[in-house]
């Protein structure tokens, strides 16, 4: 628990730092704000397109992949922890696990999920 | 009496601090000068004899720029979202190891500011957070570049995560724990790279992907994007996203070093050189790369890290533990 | 370490082994398919569902040797009750299998991963009827409830099939989270998730806090979401009327099943304490489910959504048999679930090859004149509505029989009565189609004509397997029941 105090004083003072530099800023610099500078940058044209557009559907499924693929590697630390002890039993059991995900990432290939954008 | 510790404890984190952030600014000083030298040029070298009060110059003239936040943009995380990089990135330099532990008049001082028993999984966990600084800034921005930037950096980042936690998988099979201070502790015969060259080679490439740099770096593509996410941020809050992607790599560089290259182990010099010595390989490497290999293209960066990456560190994870199996009878 | 090592009995999962292996292959079959490979999927995930089906009778030991083995550390229970319910599932499943052969040819839909999908659901179902414990249930409940979200939304291009699954899976996650808070409750008040243990710890220390109650509480929520008990049936009508009609099918029979499969282990198992809090809510839920199903089933005209309520009222019978608990209670509760699967699955079988590509003829004045153009399937949806409708000498008849002479025995005259008169009235809609079929001219002859069935070998096999099991359940009983009677829980 201690140790994690430690992380927590850790935090505290990167924190004030870049908070402190931010804050400096604001209160140095200069304000002067007029329309024509606070617009959104287009290569110098007045924005065209509505900002917030629909981005496309496979960067959710980017992500949807990525949480599936990141249990199965927090699953794979503890047992990766523990290998020596478990011998082959563990091991041959976790190599059945990483071969159903496996199974998933092969088919995720085949069926042209991976493809396009990625 | 605990007093006195957390005294030490203080002392500790300031100095960690302030080297890492100095360090972080010459490095910006060190990348610029070898990228000229690289392109048959020099690098700054007006502030200063060699350019050397050039990063405080920048600094400078960074704080004295106006605090401009554009029309329509969320204001709370416009305002936070390079606090969040910048501070991640610091954060993972809390549980490096920098030398063995000192003995002071008796007492048993630990050369790192927490040993924690899940270092490993803290130092992943951080990497995930640094994604929400890129896509908060993309979001918060009230642009269609940022946003676009933003979001492409996130998927790639996210992309890239996977390979950098799978070759971690036999170092810890090799070690037997998370904590960073075992770790280095279990390559007292010989550094894990020597037994691990995939993983070796993996770890680095998926850390140049999530530090954004090229050859991956199309999230601040200057051609492509108007650099990107980073794009409507100015003065500080520039200078913040900056401090904190090459803070990211030299912490990337002293945890390719813990990981692989046996962290402060070494002959003749004090430790903490040599960890200093091998940690700042990487982000020298980093540059070197910069300034020669081309960008990818984004499906090919997607290709690169799905299909080739996992796979390949899932293997690896396999023979690894077919191996050890093996030599253990 | 060690004392866990020896809890590991890899015989008691054999049968979900096989499956998993059946469905992994088919995955890998999908991935690298040649168009050569469409009839095969079919094919191989019979062979699955026919390798795990001699294994569940077979291992851990024979069937009616009336072993219990618990493994996993508690997590996994394999006892006679578990493997009647397993059997159940793996019927649902092969006629399902049989049925949709030929459907997902006509709608030109993807094949492996339908197969794929009703194996995971599979194994699902058969976690749940071997959990030893509220997570491993849930995993179970999940891996099943999943699935099901995607099956029922197969169909992509039809609109009702995408709002089905929506709704479903909505709903259903909603119900997923009641069930977990249910669980941190139990587990909250009791310090442990196993079953045994929670049944320990209740009546050891006569536990009985207001956390416990609640907990109950809310798997009853859960629970009935998932096996359409009044007032959770909002989901029923629409999910079934959307789904492609194998799907309509296999939803009906198996998913309900596993959900009375849990719901009995749970609460006569783990919660015997507490039978005096879930009596009354379990008769008020039982009068509410029957009478609601059966009354609204009177004015439907789409014979999906009629069977839809059809099954909600079938759900409440079951509850009743459920609430009589005790041997004759828990065993007609298995007699009734098993005829409930053939006769269900058998009408959905005619259901499905009639319907037509894109399901337009799934109205009662479809099925009008059928008798005279084909006798064949108009004597098959007879017999199985005969069967729903209770009456002799078909299975549902001697299912209802057996569930109202337990509630009788044990006193719930109210709920028999109830029971009895719901059976009359639903003898109503059942028979209406019956009528239809048998005394009125068809709509038009040429759109008769038209709309001609196309009933694949496979199609005709399901069916006669279904009439078979629901006329031998309903003319031979007595040996399903002394196989039935071996099947009660082994902690009562």
């Amino acid at each position: 628990m201690s140790e994690y105090i430690h992380v927590l004083i850790m935090l505290v003072l990167a924190a004030a730092t870049a908070g402190g530099m931010l804050v400096a800023t604001s209160l140095i610099g200069p304000k002067k704000s007029f329309i024509d500078k606070m617009e959104p940058f287009e290569c110098g044209e007045s924005p065209i397109v509505s900002p917030k557009l629909r981005f496309s559907v496979k960067f959710y499924l980017v992500a949807l992949f990525f949480v599936i693929f990141d249990i199965e590697a927090v699953y794979a630390y503890p047992w990766a922890v523990l290998f020596k002890e478990l011998g082959l039993f563990g091991f041959i059991e976790m190599m059945i696990f990483l071969t159903i995900l496996a199974i998933g990432l092969i088919y995720v290939w085949r069926r042209g999920a991976l493809e396009w954008d990625r | 009496m605990w007093f006195l510790g957390f005294v030490l404890l203080l002392l500790k984190t300031a100095i960690v601090l302030t080297i890492l952030l100095g360090l972080a600014a010459y490095l910006i000083l060190v990348e610029r000068k070898l990228l000229g030298r690289f392109q048959i040029r020099f690098g700054p070298n007006r502030a200063g004899p060699f350019g050397i009060w050039q990063p405080i110059a920048d600094g400078i003239k960074m704080i004295l720029k106006e605090d401009t936040i554009p029309q329509g943009a969320d204001r709370v995380v416009f305002k936070y979202a390079p606090a969040v990089v910048a501070t991640v990135a610091i954060l993972i330099a809390a549980v490096i190891p920098f030398s063995r532990d000192a003995i002071l008049w008796g007492y048993d001082i630990p050369m790192v500011i927490s040993d924690l028993n899940v270092g490993l999984l803290y130092v992943l966990a951080l990497s995930s957070l640094s994604v929400y600084g890129v896509a908060l800034g993309g979001w918060a921005s009230n642009s269609k570049y940022s946003l676009l930037g933003g979001i492409r950096g996130a998927a790639q980042m996210v992309s890239y995560e996977l390979p950098l936690g799978l070759s971690l998988v036999p170092v810890v099979m090799l070690a037997g724990s998370f904590s960073l201070v075992d770790i280095v502790n279990a390559q007292a015969c010989y550094p894990f790279v020597v037994v691990q060259p995939i993983a070796f080679v993996i770890f680095l490439i998926a850390a140049v992907a999530e530090s954004k740099r090229l050859p991956f770096d199309l999230p601040e593509a200057e051609n492509e994007l108007n650099a990107g996410y980073h794009t409507e941020f100015s003065g500080m809050r520039f200078a913040l996203y900056f401090i904190g992607e090459y803070v990211h790599m030299m912490v990337l560089g002293a945890l390719v070093a813990v990981f692989f290259l046996g962290g402060w182990r070494g002959p003749w010099l004090p430790p903490v050189v040599w960890l200093v010595l091998k940690a700042l390989m990487v982000p020298f490497f980093l540059i070197w790369t910069r300034a020669t290999l081309p960008r990818l293209r984004y499906d090919q960066l997607m290709h690169f890290g799905w299909k080739l990456l996992i796979p390949i560190a899932l293997l690896n994870i396999l023979a690894t533990g077919a191996v050890m199996l093996w030599l253990r009878g | 370490m060690e004392q866990v090592m020896s809890t590991i009995n890899l015989s008691a999962i054999y049968p979900e082994i096989i499956l998993t292996c059946f469905s992994l292959l088919i995955l890998l079959m999908q991935s690298f398919s040649t168009p050569r490979f469409k009839e095969y999927y079919g094919y191989v995930s019979l062979v699955g569902v026919l390798a795990a089906l001699a294994f569940v009778v077979m291992e851990p030991s024979s069937f009616f040797a009336q072993t219990v083995v618990y493994s996993f550390n508690d997590m996994w229970v394999v006892d006679n009750y578990a493997r009647f319910f397993k059997l159940i599932f793996l019927l649902g499943t092969g006629l399902t299998i049989l049925i949709s052969m030929k459907y997902l040819e006509d709608e030109a839909m993807q094949y492996g991963e339908y197969f794929a999908l009703i194996l995971f659901a599979t194994i699902g179902m058969m976690i749940m009827a071997s959990a030893g414990e509220l997570i491993t249930l849930f995993l179970g409940l999940e891996l099943m409830s999943l699935s099901l979200y995607v099956l029922a939304g197969y169909t992509r291009v039809r609109m009702v099939s995408n709002e089905a699954a929506l709704k479903y899976f909505i709903l259903g996650s909603f119900a997923t989270g009641f069930l977990l808070y249910g669980i941190a409750l139990i587990y909250g008040s009791t310090g442990t998730t196993s079953i045994r243990a929670v049944a320990a710890s209740v009546g050891k220390y006569g536990l009985y806090s207001p956390g416990l109650v609640m907990g109950m509480a809310m798997l009853v929520v859960a629970f009935g979401f998932k096996a359409a008990l009044v007032p959770f049936h909002m989901w029923t009508p629409d999910v079934y009327e959307g789904a492609p009609a194998p799907i309509t099918a296999f939803m009906s029979a198996g998913p309900k099943a596993a959900a009375f499969a849990a719901f009995a282990r749970v609460f006569m198992e783990g919660l015997p304490a507490l039978q005096m809090e879930w009596t009354w809510l379990i008769w008020i839920m039982a009068a509410l489910t029957m009478t609601i199903g059966n009354v609204i089933a009177l004015v439907q005209d789409n014979i999906k959504r009629m069977l839809a309520y059809s099954s909600i009222a079938h759900a409440g019978y079951v509850l009743v048999a459920f609430l009589a608990a005790g041997e004759l209670g828990i065993s007609s509760v298995l007699y009734y679930l098993l005829t409930y699967t053939f006769m269900n699955i058998g009408a959905f079988a005619i259901i499905t090859a009639l319907s037509g590509r894109g399901e337009p003829r799934v109205f009662v004045r479809d099925y009008q004149g059928l008798g005279f153009q084909h006798p064949f399937a108009a004597v098959a949806m007879s017999l199985f509505l005969f069967s729903l409708a209770g009456i002799p000498p078909t299975g549902g008849f001697m299912g209802k029989f057996y569930i109202f002479s337990a509630a009788v025995k044990e006193g719930y005259i109210g709920l028999a009565v109830i029971g009895v008169v719901n059976s009359v009235v639903s003898v109503y809609y059942y028979l209406r189609v019956t009528v239809a079929m048998y005394m009125e001219e068809p709509s038009s002859v040429r759109e008769a004509e038209a709309a001609a069935p196309i009933f694949s070998p496979a199609l005709v096999i399901a069916i006669f397997i279904s009439a078979y099991g629901v006329l031998s359940l309903g003319l031979f009983p007595s040996s399903y029941v002394a196989i039935v009677k071996q099947s009660f829980l082994a902690l009562q």
